[in-house]
């Protein structure tokens, strides 16, 4: 009797799991059918905008809402894009973009998991085109874009504007013919730098401290630390009576063998690393230095970094911060050197401190020789792929292609590393000569882009949160615009140039003797041009025990950086200096730095393609 | 329905007797089955994925088009001094953690004793609560209440040292190698110390109270009757917790370090699992399943060790 009673139960368990996995069911189908329902509305409501702005062959149907999970590497930004790119691209497509960003979410870390779970999203961002991206083709988690014709019918633009990075894309990753991704910061002309108004590095010093202590002559790197102590004693504290710095470092953008911050000065001595490699390359000479050796830059910024701190230059977050907060601390007022245009001035030169003269400026040294990248006809290393998963790939095709079209790269040319211009009518237009000029909304955009708020008809929000999140630069900002014959970069426009410049700016400009930046080093010759060329071979690429080496050395590096630049003292700076190498050479570096060479040589063989 | 009314029949009938036999054999099985299945998909499967420290595998990449590389990834674990002694730093951490928390695990006790001695009760209750609540939280947001209460710029903490001059205007707390391995173990207590001491608690009041009041009556005062009656009640309870951690000796987690790792601690409180996730997370899951394979082994021989020492001891053993 037991039995059955036992039987009885466990069937009406099982009659109850039953029940409720089936409720579960209707539940489910239930709660889809609302989302249809939700969806319905939107669709329609976006229906009238949709027709008013159909492409001429426009065979896509973009009646329904089309969701996009963009995997990005280089995003700061995570969630869903808001604000007025997101009405742009809604309006336009029928476009939603949810943002995902491994520079958030644990670096390298989050790129192997979403490897390894097989799905990278629909639209994937990769910050540059070694280990990751040749891994993910061979997993078969990109889609070709050659198939089904795609690149043909929706990438049109692409193929007619930029050959040859469709080529490079098909003999470098896609085996001869197939395409699974675009190069970034793509040109049409061949030669000169291709940096905008500002290069990418300065540096850059708070200009109205310089000018007080006497601007006194910088001839090498080292000389800044007691101009900047000068500065710092000038001005201890900030607005809010918080302690000033001169230089706050960040660690979350730390990888690739380096320690971020000590990579810079290299680059305004003309080098450059080859990323993941323990080489630094020269950028229009076939010169190179290891990374590790004494005159390396990257050893002596260690060096300067720990000599700074002793002087009580160096921010003591520095190791615990992370990069926003570093943006808080020069929009506070309170570091005083920039490496970059982009941190200090972007963040500090508000109308209202430009207007009293205060604000970040490039002071250069003496023999400076600032790295510049050339226009890249074959597409840099940043790369946008679709993912293998992707629902309507075509619908993912047209977009893309849509941002490498003029009229997209006017909109948000140079996401990422140059402000973009943002929507025409609010922020720019054309006068009446057709040529683009920069609304005063724009300005009060462009200088305080995070205070500014967007009209509720341009999608709201702020205009810098409204910019386009994905961080990648699709065609170079400094390349001209066939439909104008200016360059997309605003700060390059005719009509910017003649504008009333700002009491910092017009101060600048009297002193140093130029209009811009770029002048300044193109004047006097002072530019170190890399030429963007193709081997027209496959990448070499590492074998995974010589990866493991690397990586393993790349982590020890970073490691002891960060501890060198805040060791007590200089004795105890040599031991870990000591330390390092010896860790290093015990992990095998010799052969890294074999594998680097052969890097350089393969770097040296593309330059000569477009020489 | 019809089934289970199909059954009442056949089972009246006497034929089928020696069926219910069977029956009951079977029935103790499928009690015990959906445990067994459980351990099976939790304790055995994951083991399958040891396959891939055989290969140079790569994420996204399925394994049959991965080249077989054998031992390599073993191989390199002792292939250069400098990698066995990153091993070995590892394995000392791990170890090192592990009985710091053994030798603290008194804490628990104490705390126990101490509450239960508390006469107001709405005291002894708000005390416990507040001292259970961080098993609550997690690691990550332990770390930011740290980042909140220790960073130079707005650390309440910080400037509080500052003000009284007991540490320099520029001083780090969080990225401060003195004293971590105490630090991080502080922190550990910080979060478990109400959790750690629920047991015990249990344990005090299941002691008679006769034996108190006899206590009482023969003039024992509060600290002997602590000693005498309190400390021998719980001492089998503490005894049971402490042979299990030490089979957990391994396993310390690893949570706790990564959200606290920095480059200047990283050398002292890298454990091994955190080890093993730092490395494969950095691409290199081969090599990092080899290590933690090595987990496995230290694990079954600290199991025998503990084995053997219960026998000699006590005369019995656990297996």
């Amino acid at each position: 009797m037991r039995v059955k009673k036992i039987s009885l139960l466990m069937l009406a368990a099982i009659l109850v799991f039953v029940l409720s996995s089936c409720s579960g069911g209707n539940g489910n189908s239930a709660n889809s059918n609302k989302e249809n329902n939700a969806g319905k509305p939107t669709a329609a409501a976006t229906d009238s905008a949709k027709e008013t702005t159909a492409p001429s062959d426009g065979s896509l149907d973009h009646s329904k809402p089309l969701k996009l999970t963009v995997f990005s590497t280089t995003a700061n930004y995570a969630g869903p894009q808001t604000g007025w790119f997101a009405k742009i691209i809604k309006d336009k497509f029928n476009i939603e973009m949810e943002i995902v960003a491994s520079n958030l979410t644990g670096g390298d870390t989050k790129i192997s998991a979403m490897m390894a779970s097989g799905d990278l999203g629909d639209i994937i961002i990769f910050g540059d085109d070694k280990n990751h991206y040749p891994n993910a083709i061979k997993g078969k988690l990109l889609l070709d874009w050659t198939q089904d014709g795609l690149l043909d019918t929706y990438g049109k633009d692409i193929s007619q504007a930029f050959p040859k990075a469709v080529e490079k894309a098909k003999v470098a990753f896609g085996g001869g013919s197939s395409v699974f991704g675009m190069g970034n910061s793509v040109a049409t002309n061949p030669t000169g730098p291709s940096e905008g108004k500002d290069m990418t590095w300065g540096p850059d010093l708070r200009w109205d401290l310089y000018q007080q202590i006497g601007a006194p002559e910088i001839t090498k790197i080292e000389d800044y630390l007691p101009v900047l102590k000068k500065m710092q004693e000038l001005e201890p504290k900030n607005e809010q009576g918080k302690k000033t710095y001169a230089f706050s470092l960040w660690s979350d953008w730390d990888g690739n063998y380096k320690m971020t911050l000590a990579k810079q000065f290299a680059n305004m001595l003309g080098y450059d690393e080859i990323p993941d490699t323990a080489l630094y390359v020269k950028a229009d000479e076939e010169k190179y230095y290891d990374f590790l050796s004494d005159d390396s830059w990257y050893m002596k910024s260690l060096k300067l970094y720990f000599d700074a701190n002793q002087m009580g230059l160096l921010d003591p977050d520095s190791l615990t911060q992370k990069f926003d907060d570093v943006v808080a601390k020069y929009k506070d007022g309170r570091l005083l050197f920039s490496w970059f245009p982009w941190l200090g001035a972007a963040n500090y030169n508000t109308p209202e401190r430009t207007a009293e003269g205060k604000g970040f400026a490039l002071v250069p040294f003496k023999d400076e020789l600032m790295y510049s990248t050339g226009f890249n006809v074959y597409g840099g290393n940043g790369i946008i792929s679709i993912g293998a998963k992707a629902k309507e790939p075509a619908r993912i095709m047209e977009f893309i292609d849509w941002m490498y079209t003029p009229e997209g790269a006017m909109i948000s040319a140079g996401s990422g590393t140059a402000v973009p211009n943002g929507p025409q009518g609010l922020t720019w237009d054309l006068d009446s000569s057709g040529k683009p000029i920069v609304t005063d909304f724009g300005w009060q955009a462009f200088t305080d882009q995070q205070n500014t708020q967007v009209p509720a008809e341009y999608g709201g929000g702020d205009y810098y949160y409204g910019s386009n999140q994905m961080n990648f630069s699709f065609v170079v900002p400094a390349m001209v615009n066939p439909d104008n014959n200016e360059p997309y970069d605003h700060n390059l426009w005719t009509t910017t140039l003649q504008r009333n410049p700002s009491k910092l700016d017009s101060d600048w400009r009297t002193k140093m003797g130029v209009l811009t930046p770029k002048e300044y080093f193109e004047k006097n010759n002072l530019l170190a041009v890399a030429p963007q060329g193709f081997t027209g071979k496959e990448p070499l690429m590492m074998d995974k025990t010589l990866e493991q080496k690397n990586k393993q050395i790349g982590t020890v590096i970073q490691q002891f950086s960060w501890k060198m630049v805040f060791a007590k003292d200089q004795a105890q700076y040599d031991k870990l200096n000591k330390q390092m190498h010896d860790k290093v050479n015990g992990l095998g570096y010799a052969d890294v730095i074999d594998f680097s060479v052969k890097k350089a040589e393969e770097l040296f063989e593309a330059r000569k393609s477009v020489q | 329905m019809g089934v289970t009314s199909g059954e009442l029949i056949r089972s009246v009938q006497p034929v089928k007797r020696p069926r219910r036999k069977m029956a009951n054999k079977f029935k103790l099985f499928f009690m015990a089955l959906p445990f067994l299945i459980v351990t099976f998909i939790f304790y055995y499967l994951p083991i399958s994925g040891w396959i891939y420290a055989f290969y140079d595998f790569i994420p996204g990449i399925p394994l049959s088009d991965t080249p077989y590389v054998g031992l390599k990834w073993f191989r390199t674990i002792v292939s250069n001094p400098t990698q066995t002694a990153e091993v070995m730093r590892v394995l000392k951490n791990t170890l090192a953690m592990s009985s710091l928390g053994l030798i603290t695990s008194v804490f628990p006790v104490i705390f126990a004793i101490l509450l239960s001695e508390v006469k107001a009760g709405w005291y002894r209750k708000l005390v416990q609560t507040l001292t259970t609540i961080p098993n609550f939280i997690s690691w990550i947001l332990v770390y930011a209440l740290a980042f909140s209460l220790f960073s130079v710029d707005n650390g309440v903490i910080s400037h509080i040292l500052v003000q009284f001059g007991l540490v320099g205007e520029d001083f780090n707390f969080l990225a401060s190698n003195s004293n971590i391995w105490v630090t991080m173990i502080a922190w550990y207590w910080w979060k478990s110390l109400g959790w750690g001491a629920i047991l015990y608690l249990a344990a005090i009041a299941g002691i008679d109270q006769e034996l108190y009041e006899a206590a009482e009556v023969d003039g024992a005062s509060r600290f002997r009757k602590i000693w005498h009656i309190t400390v021998p009640g719980i001492i089998p309870t503490f005894f049971v917790l402490l042979l299990l951690s030490i089979g957990n000796l391994v396993n310390n987690g690893m949570e706790q370090y990564f959200a606290f790792q920095n480059a200047m601690n990283k050398d002292s409180i890298e454990v091994l699992d955190l080890y093993v996730y730092n490395i494969a997370f950095a691409n290199n899951f081969p090599f990092a399943t080899a290590v933690s394979m090595l987990k496995s082994v230290v694990s079954v021989v600290l199991l025998f060790a503990a084995n053997t020492l219960s026998k000699v001891v006590r005369d019995e053993s656990i297996i």
